[in-house]
């Protein structure tokens, strides 16, 4: 991998394998993240999707291949690579005893030591979880929808400079999934990368700039919504998706 | 690409982190885990159990008193005064002493029984005329139980000890008769003794039961502290673990740009806070509850003069002592905490570490450690938590080398626990150890 290549992406993954035990969860992916994009991760359950987010994330070791993180490497530079980015789960909780508030004074505290800064992030998280007064109540007296949209608001409100959304919309109804997927496009425009995977066809082609349709650990596609549309004679990236793993 | 150790390594120097946000991330962990973990639930329940530890200690003192009174009720077939005087010479104003007026046995027991009398003391006719024969004399006692209870048991041992009294008083009275020079007392027990013990180099007044009652209060206090703490420690940062993966948690803590040392250690830290916080209010309600069972003898010279008494420097290597074997369950917790999948399962791997305590617990306070076969010795000596609580004995008598000794393992057993938590956690076995045990009982079920 040229460095040339590491310095024009955000994310660099090459010939990614990821096993558990005997188990291939991935068997060899690459693909590229651009600077500010927009990267979907689209398949079907137990495609792999999860694994990539989560090795991106140096949740996982990788068993063979590459992944760079801007100029660092996730195995060699993990805890470099975790002050550039934000992963949220697609089945994350909050801490049952803190309130909304105290969660998101938690994380702030691990991405700033000045009192001002942290109160401006802690601000912003409560300006994008709106949840008015209920923000002061403990988490574990949320609701499904309210606990997701609290761990948005975690996970953008420290403006990393690579967001790794597993399913951001996830539980939550059709109003509050474009509100975040209108806070995801503002995230974007003010230079921030995303990349995320998701079930819901329309949210990924609405959203993302290119997209990769995986099945059984193998990246099948690779482009833009408009060129696999039109590669597949397709209305709608749900149709491209079908056709592709046909 | 084998990256664990390097990532790792990276890990764990921080990943070039000042020490003060350093010390800022151990904070904030640090205070979530306390809030996490000290819950209004458990403080509640804590706050109950000094409070039924307080009430069973008011009980027990209760029962204890109401056992020393006994109420005695004589039917006199012989028409003579003579046991009741004794008895009233004897007695103590706990003892309340009833002449019965029936004609038999049965109506008497009737009566007693309505008077809550204790026992039944039947003097058969011509009782009198027999002891001034010096002959032996049969009276019938019948204990009125009321129940099966603790106190039942208390009251024989008080009615005992109120027979040999008359028997003693009856037997002076004949030694008077026949011996009047003589002292009745000089000749009921002819040889007393004088007792001295003989600890290191001096030779002091007392007898060894009140030397070891002295003693093995002062040690057994300690393992005791012990073996609460390291449970409720132990429980605490496995919970907390476990609090973790079944709110999906961990994986959001995991990518945060904290080092994996900082997330050990405020854990260690959290749990220890709470654990300390659990056994002062235990401990409160334990101590009012056993502070009826635990006066000491009095002894004739203090401990001091014996040389076994803890010197200051003696607490503080107890206190080190004691430091080192919570690090130690709290760094095997967090190995076993990694296999732990929700709270509920975390309960369940604490059962390890009890059975790691108690071993030492139960051997301390039952026998002396050097007096065990050698295979069972080594055993007990390579149990961490078999040191502190080992340590009170030893420096009660200012044997301080054992300790020391003891303290430079455990360090090296924590060192070396810790050191496994720190590589597991740097690798992604801390989200899918439970992948692996669950094929491995898969497997070994089919």
């Amino acid at each position: 991998m040229s460095i040339m290549q590491i310095m024009e992406h955000s994310v660099v993954v090459r010939e990614l394998v990821k096993t558990y035990g005997t188990q291939k969860a991935v068997k060899g992916v690459s693909f590229e993240i651009g600077m500010a994009e927009i990267f979907g991760l689209i398949g079907p359950n137990g495609a792999g999707k999860t694994t990539i987010l989560r090795v991106i994330s140096t949740l996982l070791q990788i068993t063979s291949g590459s992944v760079n993180v801007f100029e660092y490497d996730i195995s060699r530079d993990a805890s470099d690579v975790r002050k550039l980015i934000s992963y949220l789960p697609e089945e994350a909780g909050a801490y049952k005893n803190l309130t909304g508030k105290g969660y998101l004074e938690f994380i702030a505290s691990f991405y700033s030591t000045n009192t001002a800064d942290k109160i401006k992030m802690v601000n912003r998280g409560i300006e994008i979880a709106q949840l008015g007064k209920r923000i002061d109540d403990k988490s574990s007296t949320y609701s499904k929808g309210m606990t997701r949209r609290l761990l948005v608001a975690r996970a953008l409100m420290v403006n990393p400079k690579l967001a790794i959304l597993d399913e951001p919309t996830s539980g939550l109804d059709v109003i509050n999934s474009q509100e975040i997927r209108g806070l995801i496009k503002e995230f974007v425009e003010n230079k921030g990368t995303v990349l995320l995977s998701s079930h819901n066809m329309l949210e990924i082609e609405l959203l993302c700039d290119r997209i990769a349709l995986i099945n059984d650990g193998l990246i099948l596609e690779i482009g833009t919504p408009e060129e696999l549309k039109l590669k597949y004679k397709a209305r709608n990236i749900e149709e491209v998706f079908v056709s592709v793993v046909k | 690409m084998n990256d664990s150790t390097s990532r790792g390594s990276r890990d764990f120097k921080g990943g070039g982190v000042s020490p003060l946000p350093l010390m800022n991330h151990l904070y904030t962990i640090i205070k979530k885990e306390v809030k996490e973990l000290l819950t209004k639930e458990l403080m509640m329940s804590l706050v109950f159990m000094a409070v039924f530890f307080v009430f069973m200690g008011k009980m027990m003192r209760s029962v204890e008193k109401e056992s020393e009174k006994i109420n005695i009720s004589i039917l006199d077939l012989d028409s003579t005064q003579y046991l009741q005087n004794i008895l009233s010479l004897v007695g103590s104003k706990e003892i309340k002493v009833n002449i019965i007026d029936a004609k038999d046995v049965k109506s008497a027991i009737g009566k007693a029984k309505a008077d809550s009398t204790t026992v039944l003391l039947v003097i058969p006719n011509g009782f009198n005329s027999k002891l001034m024969k010096m002959e032996k004399v049969e009276i019938e006692m019948y204990s009125i139980m009321k129940g099966l209870s603790m106190t039942e048991t208390i009251s024989s041992a008080m009615i005992k000890s109120i027979v040999d009294a008359i028997n003693k008083s009856i037997a002076s009275t004949f030694i008077q008769r026949l011996a009047p020079d003589k002292k009745a007392e000089d000749v009921l027990t002819p040889i007393v003794t004088k007792d001295f013990v003989v600890i290191k180099d001096k030779t002091l007044p007392g007898t060894p039961a009140m030397i070891t009652a002295i003693t093995t209060s002062q040690s057994m206090i300690i393992p005791l502290i012990l073996m609460m703490v390291i449970m409720y420690a132990g429980m605490m940062i496995m919970t907390s673990m476990g609090q973790e993966k079944e709110t999906k948690t961990l994986e959001t803590l995991l990518t945060l740009p904290v080092s994996r040392m900082c997330i050990i250690g405020g854990k260690m830290v959290g749990s220890a806070i709470v654990a300390f916080v659990m056994t002062v209010i235990y401990m409160i309600g334990f101590k009012y509850y056993m502070s009826p069972m635990s006066e000491l003898p009095k002894l004739a010279v203090s401990m001091k003069e014996f040389g076994i008494s803890m010197t200051p420097l003696g607490y503080l290597l107890l206190g080190i002592a004691l430091f080192l074997a919570i690090l130690v369950a709290l760094s095997i917790c967090i190995v076993l905490g990694v296999f732990t999948q929700d709270a509920k399962s975390a309960q369940t791997m604490t059962y390890p570490l009890s059975m790691i305590v108690l071993i030492p617990f139960m051997l301390t306070m039952f026998k002396d450690i050097e007096t065990l076969p050698m295979g069972l010795k080594i055993l007990v000596y390579a149990i961490p938590f078999s040191h502190p609580m080992m340590a009170s004995k030893f420096l009660i008598f200012h044997n301080y080398l054992p300790v020391i000794y003891g303290m430079i393992y455990m360090a090296i057993f924590t060192g070396f626990t810790i050191w496994i938590g720190a590589k597991i956690f740097s690798t992604d076995k801390v989200l899918t150890a439970k992948l692996a045990l669950t094929k491995k009982i898969t497997l070994w079920k089919k």
